[in-house]
């Protein structure tokens, strides 16, 4: 619900919540915000029960800074330590039952469509590395295909952190965890081949200690999203306590990471392409112009 | 008793790069004010931490000492703050905000 499909009768403002009234008045509702702007304005995201330097808050928190029509936005997710956070919002937030988090996104967003028309309506899926690429894996996978228009977020912190340390697939091989003494004897899943293969329009992975990056990744899924089709993008959010990190050293380990297995990668089909350069003007992927004619090699 | 962030102003108003407000993973907790700083003299304004919502995680403290090399952030015993933010004192303005500064509540 934004302030532009409901007017209030002047002198009734006051009588809103106070919450509404905090994102209206100082919050990112009814206006353009960026990560450069933190600290400065009343954010989407609440206090939350996550643990104290807990990489995977701060990716929800940019997240949700990035989000380009927050007051137009429903969040989906699962169980994992993720739904903690993403149900202290402002932004509504639908809890699946374990793994069925892109079915239910997938007819959300149909009826959205039916109901609102043309106006925009983003669902956004963030889910962890066992609702996605495990136990709704299926689902996950048949939205893909299908083409539905949603944006997937997996919060990749590679373990099962809220049940005490299990493997997941996107564990990397080799890893020792509480529940996985010996290590993990296969290889992480390559979620993001299968999603190009699948047709998803726009295919990312992206580490939170670069916030313009993570913020820019996020607007153009939910824009592709909208009209395009499937996007998916893959974050690393480290689990500090599984994994042992000192809560000082989460961005070093981020930085780790990244240079180690999550560099940036970035896949936009040309569909996509198009639709971000016409519709958004996004320069990058503005079509080059034509050499000149006379650059052109003489064949004969 | 528990740690929490404290900023120092001096040496934060003098470089004013904000990233610590964007690597801290507790919503609204590091703040901006741009008039803290400049009732001293400095040409910015500082970051500060709403202490009542700070975890006590030190990410902050890496990123200012490592990324922003600046080592404005000390993680300090609370009941050893002289004056801190209080989230119910903290009032939104257009570009930055504004803090009454209280003796934390222990």
């Amino acid at each position: 619900m934004s302030l532009d499909y409901v007017k209030f009768t002047n002198g009734f403002e006051k009588f809103m919540p106070k919450e509404y009234r905090d994102m209206v008045e100082h919050g990112p509702f009814g206006k353009k915000i960026s990560v450069s702007q933190m600290g400065s304005f009343k954010e989407i995201l609440e206090e939350h029960p996550m643990c104290a330097g807990c990489a995977m808050t701060l990716f929800i928190r940019l997240a949700m800074i990035a989000v380009p029509n927050p007051e137009d936005t429903i969040m989906v997710g699962t169980a994992g330590c993720g739904r903690l956070a993403i149900s202290q919002a402002a932004i509504p937030f639908v809890y699946g039952n374990y793994g069925d988090q892109n079915g239910v996104a997938s007819g959300l967003s149909r009826g959205l469509r039916l109901r609102f028309g043309d106006k925009p309506k983003d669902v956004v899926v963030m889910a962890g590395d066992g609702g996605t690429a495990d136990i709704g894996f299926q689902q996950v996978l048949h939205s893909w295909f299908r083409k539905e228009r949603f944006t997937t977020i997996m919060l990749d912190n590679e373990v099962y952190g809220n049940t005490g340390g299990q493997e997941s697939g996107m564990t990397s091989r080799g890893a020792v965890l509480k529940m996985a003494p010996l290590g993990k004897k296969f290889e992480k899943m390559d979620m993001l081949q299968m999603a190009k293969v699948a047709g998803c329009a726009y295919v990312a992975t992206v580490v939170p200690n670069n916030p313009r990056r993570v913020e820019s990744v996020i607007k153009k899924a939910v824009l592709i999203a909208r009209e395009v089709g499937s996007a998916y993008i893959q974050a690393y959010t480290s689990c500090n306590i599984e994994y042992a990190i000192p809560t000082d050293k989460v961005m070093e380990d981020a930085k780790n990471v990244e240079n180690d297995r999550y560099q940036f990668t970035e896949y936009v089909s040309e569909e996509a392409k198009q639709y971000l350069a016409e519709r958004y003007g996004y320069k990058e992927f503005l079509p080059k112009p034509a050499a000149p004619a006379g650059a052109i090699p003489n064949k004969a | 008793m528990y740690l929490v962030a404290d900023i120092s102003v001096e040496i934060c108003a003098a470089k004013s790069c904000k990233l610590c407000t964007q690597y801290c993973p507790e919503a609204n907790t590091i703040q901006y004010s741009e008039e803290m700083g400049k009732d001293k003299g400095f040409k910015y304004g500082s970051a500060y931490v709403a202490v009542d919502r700070c975890k006590g995680c030190a990410q902050c403290v890496w990123v200012c000492d490592n990324m922003a090399k600046n080592n404005a952030i000390k993680m300090i015993m609370i009941d050893q703050l002289p004056l801190a933010a209080i989230t119910d004192n903290i009032t939104y303005g257009d570009k930055s905000t504004t803090a009454v500064l209280v003796s934390p509540s222990v």
